[in-house]
């Protein structure tokens, strides 16, 4: 303690020095807009990097899980097209590229989570493109960089997208009410079609970032309130958020034209 | 030493004032004229080094907040006096720092050449750190040294003139 003591006495300038410094650096870059961009810019890319050292080491541990997962995407794949490709929409639905990449970090924790996978503007990768996996909707490209990019994810209150139940065609909007990361709601489903829990909810296709028929969950409950003609439905998602690993970036390749024609009517 | 106290307080209240009310509304080239750098320039050698930070500090976080740049100056401002020493040395030769009290004592006998050259190191530096905080691009290079180099001859300028006719005897 008492050398302690003496260091702090001996070195008091330094310290003193140091402690200005410091304040006034966090001042720049707290307070300055510009200066505080640019320095997220550059501590998120080293980050990033750490990030996919480390989720290249713990690849290996879940390759038989992910093997697995593969092979009964591949069944399933097999059994349910017979090697149908024109007809399956994930593989082969020519409106849209589908690009593999890998979830470096993401979040279920708070009210608005965010992923980032390990693609970016050099793979062709945009603002607006979605991201899916073989099981569900993930979310919506919002920030790229060169190698990296992130997402809104679903599991984010900011974000609904569109949803459409497989039986009846009816279609609704899907968002989290931020409390369980494995149901999400579904809203704007009228009360003239006739739901029953375990239907399927897929995606409706109807804007130019996700393509239709991508599964995403099934019922889990539903009710109707007296005073509104429309159902309130939880949905219990197929993709289990918390172990998100290997996920394709799907790009509307006539996302342009898609949006021009739309804007006309507006 | 409350006579210097005294002085330093006269100083960072006329420099400060007329900093923000007068020289940060003129723009020559695009560059403002800091005068205030006379703080540090003439600022008693022999004071404690750790009041000396503190000050500094507070009269750069002043001028910071009247001219909307965050930190940015009571940034450069503390490197500012932290290099002060060394640039002394290399200017006017060397010299025993707690035995000089007044900028003026050792002044006095040097040549012009001395003088500019511990103004202009002074500046250049102030202007380099100031300017690539606030840039604060690699690729920019070129334009952080442009502006670094015409500010600090602006500034120079126009501060060996009022170190000229304030700071003669009392410095």
């Amino acid at each position: 303690m008492r050398n302690f003591v003496d260091f702090i006495i001996k070195n008091i300038n330094s310290i003193i020095f140091l402690i200005l410094i410091s304040i006034s650096t966090t001042q720049i870059f707290s307070r300055n807009y510009y200066q505080a961009s640019k320095f997220n810019l550059f501590s998120s890319s080293v980050v990033n990097s750490i990030k996919e050292i480390k989720t290249e080491i713990f690849e290996y541990f879940d390759l038989v899980e992910t093997n697995q997962k593969l092979v009964i995407e591949n069944s399933y794949l097999k059994n349910n097209h017979n090697y149908n490709y024109e007809n399956d929409s994930i593989i082969f639905n020519k409106n849209y590229s589908y690009t593999p990449s890998k979830v470096i970090s993401n979040s279920i924790k708070f009210s608005k989570n965010f992923i980032t996978i390990d693609k970016g503007s050099f793979h062709n990768i945009e603002i607006d493109d979605g991201i899916i996996t073989s099981q569900g909707v993930i979310g919506v490209i919002n920030n790229v960089s060169n190698r990296f990019a992130t997402g809104i994810s679903i599991l984010n209150s900011q974000l609904k997208i569109n949803a459409v139940l497989k039986k009846s065609e009816h279609f609704g909007s899907l968002y989290w009410n931020g409390k369980n990361h494995q149901i999400m709601e579904l809203e704007d489903i009228p009360k003239s079609a006739n739901i029953s829990v375990g239907d399927t909810i897929i995606s409706g296709g109807m804007s130019s970032i996700f393509p239709r028929n991508i599964p995403i969950g099934v019922i889990y409950k539903f009710e109707l309130p007296e005073s509104t003609n429309y159902y309130e439905i939880s949905v219990k998602l197929f993709e289990d958020f918390g172990s998100l690993r290997n996920v394709y970036v799907v790009k509307n390749d006539f996302k342009q034209e898609f949006n021009d024609l739309k804007n006309l009517n507006e | 030493m409350n006579n210097i106290n005294q002085l330093l307080f006269f100083r960072f209240i006329i420099l400060s004032l007329s900093q923000v009310m007068i020289f940060n509304n003129f723009l020559i080239f695009g560059n403002t004229i800091n005068i205030y750098l006379i703080f540090v320039l003439v600022f008693p050698l022999n004071f404690n080094k750790s009041f000396a930070y503190i000050i500094t500090f507070i009269f750069g976080f002043v001028i910071d907040f009247f001219s909307n740049s965050f930190g940015i100056i009571t940034f450069s401002l503390l490197i500012s006096i932290l290099i002060k020493p060394y640039i002394l040395k290399f200017a006017f030769g060397n010299f025993d720092v707690n035995k000089v009290r007044k900028t003026y004592e050792y002044i006095s006998g040097t040549t012009l050449y001395q003088q500019i050259s511990y103004l202009f190191l002074m500046f250049f530096t102030h202007q380099l750190i100031l300017n690539s905080v606030e840039i604060f691009s690699f690729q920019k290079f070129d334009m952080i040294l442009n502006k670094t180099l015409i500010s600090s001859i602006i500034s120079i300028m126009f501060s060996y003139f009022i170190l000229l006719i304030f700071f003669r005897k009392n410095a």
